[in-house]
């Protein structure tokens, strides 16, 4: 019996290792693709940041009669540049066609005569509108904009409260924010970054598992169909589901192989690019050990059986290699789905959770990412694959001994 | 010794041709759910005999061959090979026979050598034995210079040099063939019939289905006519020339099947 599911084995392994559209998906993808994946994104973020930080800000201040030490802060700080406006109506046109980034408008909310009987000749306070384009994520203007605004308010509190007769800056401080919120997170850095970009990873390696074991899973079934070779295998002395399980753990191996390489190929990357990458990402990164992508390596041997017997099972019923492609391309979306659900905010890995296939690796994988595994839950995530691909499995087997399947005209 | 016994084989039909009745004149062979590719079959081949399985396209040549070979089982009837029941015993059927088609196709990404060894280890043979009959059979069929280049680079005339070794790998005393001629060159063809003829000489069950009959003149010692999922005839080629009343084989067996030259119906 073994010696038949290996014969099998080694012969569709030798011909899937010929074929090069199945080592682009298996090996060229995960182990080159990632990390050039990564740097790239790492590189463009950088560098958009950079960009975003560096750039001339091109401004211009409506009602700074009533404020002049607006215009002179932002004339006096490096990368502002002021651009005459004629009309504040203006200002959404010329932000939306680049002449402008900004504009400040600043409107006196309140005379200090009113208030204090006109001891002060000022008012107390001013509302500055910022106006810019709020939609790019990248952008860095209203950041930059508060940082100089805020100086600015620092010095005028200051002056103001001497004038007052507050001069010690403690009590200044104790004037201005009697009660102070101080965050002391009791999460390790690890924990909290994990839990924001945590969920993307897996997400990345049940994909490039499912893209691996694809190509294997069409070639051997639908494939072999097509091609006029499986009526030949059918008259070979050996049981019908030695050849499903021989077939299978070909598909089966290519989708661990893939999973793997694109641990491989962040694991590479990691040691060769990881030290220069900052930022959350860069943290998270650096916190995964060879321990933890061992751990990640194995979650996905549950999803490549579940992804290799469903892929098979649905090749075995397919007529031809193009008949198989268009069944499996929705079925892309069930593996997306749950694999996504692992990034909302919100959904943990529980009892329930861990018994929904593909999400439950995933958010095992995002629990292993943030160093919170519980691994009682590994019993229940390796028993509900289990399960489901010997289900699978179990289908192919019966699919492939079915005549109306194998001779579908 | 091949004995088919009352074989039939149906198959339900698609849910569309259920609902109403198909364009055209009605199938004799369908019912209203079940399509009856082949109904009650029988005949007899002694060994080392060549039987030629004739009749037109869609006659249910092939289904009768792909149930006597075991990729498809019989809806009644049964057939043995040597005493050894298909339906009963298919692994044991397959352990004995061998099979090749006209469309059969090969493992592009493998060489003929390993192609023959997959082949070969499935039907159980291993080691010194496996590599030595591979040689032999490479040089039976003259396949030294590209054993060892892919199948996908191959001609027509060497892959089906290959499809033969690989149908005769495990030496099987009943080999199959459908339609093996079929879209091949005068030479290709010659080196088929030749093996066909040699499969006899060596005390082998021969079933070839064919279209050409001067190929059924050459070398089949008996024919079976199948029309309709029927057969109508079963004997010698000359039984079948007399029978059909007509010397020339290809009138006789239209003749036999009922049709006239243009493919109508000579007889209700």
């Amino acid at each position: 019996m073994r010696s038949s599911i290996a014969t099998v084995f080694r012969k569709e392994l030798l011909e899937v290792a010929r074929d090069r559209r199945t080592l682009f998906f298996m090996i060229a993808m995960p182990l080159l693709l990632i990390p050039l994946l990564i740097q790239i994104t790492t590189d463009f973020m950088k560098e958009a940041e950079e960009e975003a930080a560096s750039a001339m800000l091109d401004y211009a201040i409506f009602g700074d009669e009533h404020l002049p030490e607006v215009a002179h802060a932002f004339a006096s700080t490096p990368k502002f540049a002021s651009v005459p406006l004629a009309d504040p109506s203006e200002i959404p046109a010329a932000i939306a066609d680049g002449r402008l980034d900004l504009a400040l408008v600043i409107v006196p909310v309140a005379s200090s005569g009113d208030a204090v009987g006109g001891s002060v000749q000022y008012p107390v306070q001013y509302l500055v509108e910022l106006h810019y384009n709020n939609a790019p994520l990248s952008s860095k203007v209203k950041p930059r904009t508060k940082k100089v605004l805020d100086a600015l308010g620092a010095e005028l509190r200051r002056d103001r409260l001497e004038k007052q007769g507050i001069t010690e800056v403690a009590v200044q401080q104790a004037v201005i924010e009697p009660v102070v919120m101080v965050e002391k997170g009791t999460a390790p850095m690890r924990e909290v970054l994990g839990e924001r970009l945590g969920g993307m990873l897996p997400y990345m390696f049940i994909i490039f598992c499912f893209l691996g074991a694809m190509y294997p899973a069409i070639d051997l079934a639908a494939g072999e169909k097509e091609r006029g070779t499986l009526e030949t295998l059918l008259l070979v002395p050996i049981p019908r589901h030695h050849v499903v399980l021989g077939k299978f753990l070909v598909v089966f191996t290519a989708g661990v192989v893939a999973a793997v390489l694109t641990l491989v190929g962040l694991g590479g990357w990691l040691a060769l690019q990881g030290s220069e990458l900052g930022g959350d990402l860069g943290a998270v990164l650096s916190a995964i050990g060879l321990t933890d992508l061992v751990l990640i390596a194995a979650m996905l041997i549950p999803t490549a059986a579940i992804f290799a017997s469903l892929l098979l099972g649905i090749s075995i019923y397919a007529k031809s290699f193009k008949e198989a492609q268009s069944y499996i391309a929705p079925l892309n979306m069930l593996v997306i789905l749950p694999a996504f659900l692992a990034m909302l905010p919100g959904v943990e890995l529980d009892w329930k959770t861990a018994s929904i296939p593909i999400t439950n690796v995933s958010l095992a994988i995002k629990e292993l990412i943030k160093g919170t595994m519980d691994y009682s839950m590994l019993v229940v995530i390796l028993g509900s694959s289990a399960v489901l691909a010997g289900a699978l499995l179990w289908a192919s087997t019966w699919w492939f001994g079915r005549e109306e399947v194998l001779f579908r005209q | 010794m091949l004995e088919v016994v009352g074989l039939s084989k149906s198959f339900p039909l698609a849910k569309p041709r259920r609902r109403g009745p198909p364009p055209g004149p009605p199938d004799p062979r369908e019912d209203g759910r079940l399509f009856h590719a082949i109904r009650d079959i029988e005949f007899t081949v002694p060994s080392g005999a060549i039987v030629g399985l004739l009749g037109p396209n869609g006659a249910g040549k092939t289904t009768l061959l792909r149930v006597l070979s075991t990729a498809l089982r019989p809806s009644t009837g049964t057939a043995s090979f040597d005493g050894i029941d298909i339906v009963r015993d298919p692994l044991a059927v397959r352990r004995t026979l061998g099979f090749l088609s006209g469309n059969t196709g090969l493992y592009g990404r493998l060489t003929p050598r390993e192609l023959l060894a997959y082949f070969g280890g499935l039907h159980g043979l291993r080691g010194e034995a496996l590599t030595r009959r591979i040689e032999e059979l490479s040089g039976l069929m003259r396949m030294g210079d590209y054993l060892d280049r892919r199948n996908d680079t191959l001609s027509a005339g060497m892959k089906q040099k290959v499809s033969i070794a690989r149908t005769l790998m495990h030496d099987p005393s009943i080999v199959v063939f459908d339609e093996p001629t079929t879209g091949l060159d005068v030479a290709a063809a010659e080196t088929i019939l030749r093996l066909v003829q040699r499969c006899r000489d060596q005390g082998k069950t021969v079933l070839l289905s064919t279209h050409h009959m001067h190929e059924v003149a050459r070398v089949c010692d008996r024919v079976v006519v199948i029309h309709q999922g029927r057969m109508c005839f079963s004997g010698t080629v000359d039984q079948m020339r007399e029978h059909g009343g007509d010397r020339a084989l290809d009138r006789a067996l239209l003749s036999i099947i009922g049709l006239d030259a243009e493919g109508e119906a000579t007889r209700a």
